[in-house]
């Protein structure tokens, strides 16, 4: 064998490659493999989340907004539990960030509500005085686009094997299960009646308005992704 | 002179010229410059000199050096191997290397030795101590200003720094409650507080649409004994047979609606709340002296 590999320099390079890294596949893989399984409570996007997540990516909340809680206690005093990496099991792709010129936005579904986010999203200073935010005026009237996000959730079922229409354990021992459309029109149908759960909490009547006639502002996507981060 | 010595010689020349021109009398090989300057630069004449000497000794004894002592027995292809002591220091360092290989490879290994995440535990094991020893007894105005600075972070987002809810986006804690959350209390019933008030508050206990304004304004307007129309659609709605006469409440029965006090305030943040203005989320994260604080510092708001 040795002699044969000694008279082929490529699989001989493939077989240095191999023992070189041989410790790290061992070590790396298998706690990767682990780490990065849902934890328990994580589950898949419903199509208006999914939606108000590429409102998000869109709009690159994530350039100034990460979603990556440090074990660090001056960070989970104010934005609640360290991230674990099985977290972010059905994040594609996943949002961490690089930088904070606003606050991490990990958990905000457990501090900050729908009509909070409705009144931050107009206007960011008169809830936050000295807030450099820019007010996003135009999502109260852009319409969210329900079918990529209904194919978005297709491929990944397809493809991943995302867990949609299964049972999933949560936290407090219940099941939750992520219903999957079985037609864009049935996605669209599922993702309003989300939408008027929120919208029944907001002010805008606009917003208010659109909703009642089936269609659905990138607000209510977003603050529905927005307060699906737990 | 010995071409060896002399070549060491220039070198030594040579290199000294070279530290003169790089740092020059700056670097305090003329005496000026700082101590750490001349430190430097003297580190770098013993340094060149020492080599030197080092290198034209061993040139030296290649040179003129014939073999001797005892040969092994061993010989392969004419080639022997004197027997040789090893040096005394590498096997020291050898053997210590073995006993130093054990220890981290069984206990030294950092994974074994440390963990981000025990690092964690650990400063919030170390704060949470501190806290509870430096906070175990507090006298008011302790708890007030903790109060207040909890309030600042967690609740001033929504409330507004000065606690008057930011026109109306979030509740006014300079009143208990307002006119417009009563009106939608009474039409709509309350069940906010599931796990102090398991029974919740059922709606239209009043019809008359002239009587439930009453009811709110007396309410809101803290239970003025004058207000007589007030007090009679508070009597008609029943509401005294369970918030009291003057709306202190009744013990798991139904909350206390003339002021706010501490165990009113850790009540909303246990349950969060929802009604006419928004939603509020519970806040579970804060400790049992935290939120005693922050009921200190809120029922002071309205009590000014």
């Amino acid at each position: 064998m040795f002699h044969w590999l000694e008279k082929n320099p490529f699989f001989f390079a493939v077989a240095v490659f191999v023992v070189i890294a041989f410790a790290g596949l061992i070590e790396i893989l298998p706690n990767f493999a682990q780490a990065s399984r849902p934890v328990i409570g994580t589950k898949p996007y419903t199509t208006l989340e999914l939606a108000g997540r590429h409102v998000y990516i869109k709009n690159s909340c994530n350039a100034c907004h990460s979603q990556l809680v440090r074990p660090f206690k001056s960070e989970t005093d104010r934005y609640g539990h360290y991230s674990l990496s099985g977290e972010y099991a059905y994040d594609r792709p996943f949002l961490w960030g690089s930088k904070r010129t606003g606050p991490d936005l990990m958990r905000v579904g457990n501090y900050r509500t729908t009509d909070w986010h409705e009144n931050h999203m107009k206007d960011p200073a008169a809830v936050v005085p000295g807030s450099i935010m820019p007010a996003y005026g135009w999502m109260f009237k852009n319409k969210a686009d329900v079918d990529t996000a209904y194919a978005e959730q297709v491929t990944v079922n397809k493809v991943f094997k995302t867990p949609y229409n299964a049972e999933l354990p949560m936290a407090d021992g219940s099941k939750v299960k992520v219903a999957l459309a079985d037609s864009v029109e049935a996605a669209r149908a599922s993702a309003l009646e989300e939408a008027k759960v929120i919208a029944a909490d907001m002010k805008d009547q606009d917003v208010k308005d659109a909703v009642a006639k089936g269609e659905i502002p990138e607000i209510v996507a977003l603050i529905a992704y927005l307060n699906s981060l737990k | 002179m010995n071409k060896t010595v002399l070549a060491a010689i220039v070198v030594v020349i040579a290199m000294l010229g070279f530290t003169y021109v790089a740092v020059g009398s700056a670097g305090g090989m003329g005496g000026e410059g700082d101590w750490v300057n001349k430190l430097a630069v003297l580190g770098a004449v013993v340094l060149v000199i020492v080599t030197a000497f080092v290198v034209t000794k061993y040139v030296r004894q290649m040179q003129s050096d014939t073999a001797g002592g005892q040969l092994a027995d061993e010989n392969w292809d004419g080639i022997g191997e004197y027997k040789n002591e090893l040096p005394f220091g590498w096997a020291v360092i050898f053997l210590g290397s073995i006993v130093w290989a054990m220890w981290y490879f069984l206990a030294g290994y950092p994974v074994n030795a440390y963990s981000q995440i025990g690092e964690y535990n650990d400063e919030v094991k170390a704060h949470d101590t501190k806290f509870e020893a430096q906070f175990a007894k507090m006298d008011d105005a302790t708890l007030n200003a903790m109060g207040e600075s909890v309030f600042i972070v967690q609740c001033a987002p929504c409330h507004g720094l000065q606690a008057d809810g930011m026109d109306g986006k979030a509740a006014n804690l300079h009143e208990r409650i307002a006119e417009k959350s009563v009106k939608h209390i009474v039409m709509n019933g309350a069940n906010n507080f599931k796990t102090d008030y398991a029974g919740g508050m059922p709606p239209m206990l009043l019809q008359d649409p002239a009587q439930v304004d009453a009811v709110a304004k007396y309410v809101a307007s803290g239970f003025k004994a004058d207000d007589a129309a007030g007090k009679a659609a508070y009597a008609a709605g029943t509401c005294n047979t369970c918030h009291g006469e003057n709306g202190e409440g009744m013990p798991s029965v139904a909350p206390k609606i003339n002021g706010w006090e501490a165990g009113m305030v850790a009540t909303v943040l246990k349950d969060g709340k929802k009604g006419a203005i928004g939603a509020m989320p519970a806040f579970t994260n804060l400790t049992a002296v935290q939120t005693k604080a922050l009921g200190a510092y809120v029922s002071s708001l309205s009590k000014k």
